[in-house]
C-alpha cells in the first residue's frame, strides 16, 4: 500500500514546524498510519523519501513505539490497561471477557469480522478509573463485563453487523 | 455503555473527575478554583485572576526575582525525583546566545499516576501560564509540551487553550504589551514510559528513538536541540502561578520545612474512593489512603502501598503513619516520587504484584544498557517460575542479585533503578510471602489459587 499524493504534501510540510528535520519524523508517521490504517513498508519507505532520511532509520522509530503498528489491526483496536491499578480492579477479567467477545485467542488477532482486535497495554494514566480501555481515541472508564458488552454491541450495530 | 470521553468536546467539564474537584473541598492551591464550570476556558481563567501572574512577572518583576520567589518557595520537582526547582532552573547558564527552550514533561506514564490530566483537564491555561512564567525567568521565549500519545482528550484540550491564548495575545510577539515573544508548541508521543525520563524525552523529541543519554552534559546546558533547555513535570509548572501571586514563602509555609507547599496525590487500587487529591505536604498517608480516599473496601484491611507511583519501594501498612515529607519518605527507605499512591489490600499477593510491575520494567526498558535490559527480563523469568509453583531458594538468591545489579548507578537512567527497587522493597517488607511462594508453593493470601498465578 502506498500514501497519497496528498499525505505526502502533508508530510513534506512538516519539517519547518521544528528546529530540525527528524523531529518531523514521528508526526509523519502519525499521517502514514492514519491514512493506511498501520505502517506498511512501502509507506515507511515514503516517509523517509519525503523527508530526505534512510529508510532504516524511519523504521527504527517506528518500531520502538506502542502506538505505530507495523501489522493490521481490527477497525476498533482496544488498548486494555493492565498495570498494576487496572489488574487490582479486574483487568484480567476484561481481557477474558473481552477475547471471548470479539472471538479471538490472542493480543492483536483480529475478529472474523474484521471489526476487532485488542491489546494489553500499561499504564494509561487513568488508574482512578480502574479498569479502563482506550479505543478510537477515547478513554472508557470504570469498564465492567455489561458494558463492554454493550460498547461491542454498539460497534457491531454501527457497523450493520448487529443482530 | 462505559463511561466515554467524548471525542471533538473537550467541553466536557471534568465534574466527574474524582478527587479534590469533586468528592473533597478544592485544596489550597492547585485546584482552588476546581469544580467552577468552565475553568478550562481563558474567559472563566481570567475571571478568576489568571494570567495575572505572568503579567506581573513580565511586567514588575525581573527574571531574578521570579527566580528568587521560586527559591523561597522550597518546590521539589513533582515529576518523580524531587529535586529543588530553584536550584534546577540555576543550572541553566544565563550567557549562551541563541535559543533556549522550556519542555513540558506531560509524558504521565509512571504506574499509578493520573495528576497531571487531571490538573490539564480541569485546567489547561494554570499550566499554560506557569511554563511562560518559567520561559521568562531561564530567558526562554519557546516551551514545547510533550504529552503521552495515548493523552487524546488533553491534547484537544491543551490546542484549544493555547489558541485561546494566541488570540487573546497572551502568547505572540508582545504579551501584555511587553516585547517578551513567548510561544507554545505541543509535541505528542506514541506510547513509550522511557519518554518520560528527561533525556528519553528529548531524544523523542527530536524525533530519534528515545534511549536516554549518558550525563554530563545535562539538558539545562545541552538539552533540546543541543540546546539550553528547562524540563519541568505539568505540576511543577502549574503551581507557579500561585506562587507569583502570594510569594515563595506563603507557598513554602503550606508544607513541610523540607518539602515546601502541596502536591497533588492520585490514589488508586484497592480504595473505596479512588481519585486525584491536593494535600499539604506532611499529611500522613493515614490521611490520605483511610480519609480522602475512604480506606480499603469494606471488611478488608491496608496490607501495602507504593507512596510515589511503582517506582517507589513499597511500604507496608504498619507504616500508614508515614509523612508525605519528601525526606521523610527517604528516611524509611522509599520517595516522594510520582505521588501516585497504589493501595493493596490484605487479600492481594504481593509477589504477584512484584511480578506484575518487573514485566512493566522490562517492557518498558529501552534495552541500551545491559543490567537494565538482561536483568528486568530475568526477573521476569523466575517471577514466572515462582508463581508458577515451580520455585526454589536459588530463585528467590537470584532476584536478590538481580535487584542488586539494578541500582546505585549500574544504569544509565532510573528505570533501572526502579525495577530493582521493586523486588527489593517486596522482598525486605514481605519475605515470608516470597518463602511460603518459592519454597513451599503457597500463596499465603490464596489469591493465586484463586486466579491462576499464570497470568500474572
Ligand atoms: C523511567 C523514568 C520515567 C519518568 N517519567 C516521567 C514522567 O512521565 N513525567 C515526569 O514529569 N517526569 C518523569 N520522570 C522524571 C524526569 O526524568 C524528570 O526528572 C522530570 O520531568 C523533571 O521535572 P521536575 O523537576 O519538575 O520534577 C521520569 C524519570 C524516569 C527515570
Ligand atoms: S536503565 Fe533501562 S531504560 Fe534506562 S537507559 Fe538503561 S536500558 Fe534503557
Ligand atoms: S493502571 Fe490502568 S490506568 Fe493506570
Amino acid at each position: 500500500m502506498a500514501l497519497s499524493a496528498r499525505a505526502i504534501e502533508e508530510i513534506r510540510s512538516l519539517p519547518p514546524r521544528f528546529p530540525h528535520l527528524r523531529s518531523a519524523v514521528p508526526p509523519a508517521l502519525d499521517i502514514a498510519q492514519e491514512e493506511l490504517g498501520r505502517l506498511t513498508p512501502e509507506a515507511m519507505t515514503e516517509v523517509a523519501e519525503a523527508l530526505g532520511l534512510d529508510p532504516g532509520y524511519v523504521e527504527g522509530v517506528a518500531t520502538f513505539y506502542t502506538l505505530l503498528h507495523t501489522q493490521p489491526l481490527g477497525r476498533h483496536h482496544l488498548y486494555v490497561c493492565t498495570n498494576l491499578s487496572c489488574t487490582l480492579r479486574g483487568a484480567e477479567e476484561i481481557c477474558h471477557h473481552l477475547r471471548r467477545l470479539i472471538g479471538v485467542k490472542e493480543e492483536r488477532e483480529i475478529s472474523a469480522d474484521g471489526l476487532f482486535s485488542y491489546e494489553e497495554v500499561e499504564c494509561l494514566g487513568a488508574c482512578e478509573y480502574a479498569p479502563m480501555l482506550r479505543c478510537d481515541g477515547r478513554y472508557y472508564y470504570d469498564v465492567t463485563p455489561q458494558k463492554l458488552e454493550a460498547l461491542i454491541q454498539g460497534w457491531r450495530q454501527e457497523a450493520g453487523n448487529g443482530d | 455503555m462505559a463511561t466515554e470521553v467524548p471525542a471533538f468536546s473537550p467541553h466536557v467539564p471534568s465534574t466527574e473527575l474524582r478527587g479534590s474537584g469533586g468528592l473533597t473541598p478544592p485544596g489550597p492551591v492547585l485546584t482552588r478554583f476546581f469544580g467552577t464550570p468552565g475553568l478550562y476556558t481563558l474567559a472563566v481563567y481570567r475571571d478568576h485572576g489568571g494570567y495575572r501572574s505572568l503579567e506581573r512577572a513580565l511586567k514588575e518583576m525581573t527574571p531574578q526575582e521570579v527566580h528568587a520567589q521560586v527559591k523561597a518557595s522550597g518546590l521539589r520537582g513533582r515529576g518523580g525525583a524531587g529535586f529543588p526547582t530553584g536550584t534546577k532552573w540555576g543550572f541553566v547558564p544565563a550567557d549562551v546566545p541563541g535559543p533556549r527552550y522550556v519542555v513540558v514533561n506531560f509524558d504521565e506514564a509512571e504506574p499509578g499516576t493520573t495528576k497531571d490530566r487531571y490538573l490539564v483537564e480541569n485546567c489547561p491555561h494554570q499550566l499554560l501560564e506557569g511554563a511562560c512564567i518559567a520561559a521568562y525567568a531561564v530567558g526562554a521565549h519557546q516551551v514545547w509540551i510533550y504529552i503521552r500519545g495515548e493523552y487524546d482528550h488533553p491534547y484537544r484540550i491543551l490546542l484549544e487553550a493555547i489558541e485561546e491564548a494566541r488570540q487573546q495575545g497572551i502568547l505572540g510577539e508582545r504579551p501584555f504589551g511587553v516585547d517578551y515573544p513567548l510561544d507554545i508548541q505541543l509535541y505528542r508521543g506514541h506510547g513509550a514510559y522511557i519518554c518520560g525520563e528527561e533525556t528519553g524525552l528529548l531524544e523523542s523529541l527530536e524525533g530519534k528513538r528515545p534511549q536516554p543519554r549518558s550525563r554530563p552534559p545535562f539538558p539545562a546546558v545541552k538539552g533540546a536541540w543541543g540546546r539550553p533547555t528547562l524540563m519541568n513535570n505539568v505540576e511543577t509548572l502549574s503551581t507557579l502561578p500561585w506562587i507569583v501571586e502570594h510569594g515563595g514563602q506563603a507557598y513554602h509555609a503550606l508544607g513541610t520545612d523540607r518539602s515546601g507547599g502541596t502536591r497533588m496525590l492520585s490514589v488508586s487500587g484497592d480504595v473505596r474512593r479512588p481519585g486525584v487529591y491536593e494535600i499539604p505536604i506532611g499529611v500522613t498517608f493515614r490521611h490520605v489512603i483511610m480519609e480522602l480516599a475512604g480506606g480499603p473496601p469494606p471488611g478488608r484491611q491496608v496490607k501495602v502501598f507504593w507512596p510515589g507511583g511503582s517506582s517507589a519501594p513499597v511500604l507496608p501498612a504498619s507504616m500508614l503513619d508515614v509523612s508525605t515529607d519528601l525526606d521523610e519518605l527517604a528516611r524509611v527507605g522509599s520517595m516522594g516520587g510520582s505521588g501516585g499512591v497504589i493501595v493493596a489490600d490484605d487479600s492481594r499477593c504481593v509477589v504477584k504484584a512484584a511480578a506484575r510491575l518487573l514485566r512493566f520494567y522490562a517492557h518498558e526498558s529501552c534495552g541500551k544498557c545491559t543490567p537494565c535490559r538482561v536483568g528486568t527480563d530475568w526477573a521476569v523469568r523466575t517471577y514466572r517460575r515462582i508463581l508458577d509453583g515451580e520455585g526454589s531458594s536459588a530463585d528467590l538468591q537470584i532476584l536478590d542479585r538481580i535487584q542488586a545489579s539494578l541500582q546505585n548507578g549500574r544504569c544509565l537512567c532510573g528505570l533501572g533503578d526502579s525495577g530493582g527497587w521493586v523486588i527489593m522493597s517486596t522482598m525486605r517488607h514481605f519475605r515470608p510471602e516470597y518463602e511460603a511462594h518459592a519454597l513451599r508453593r503457597q500463596c499465603v493470601t490464596g489469591e493465586c489459587e484463586r486466579q491462576g498465578a499464570a497470568d500474572a
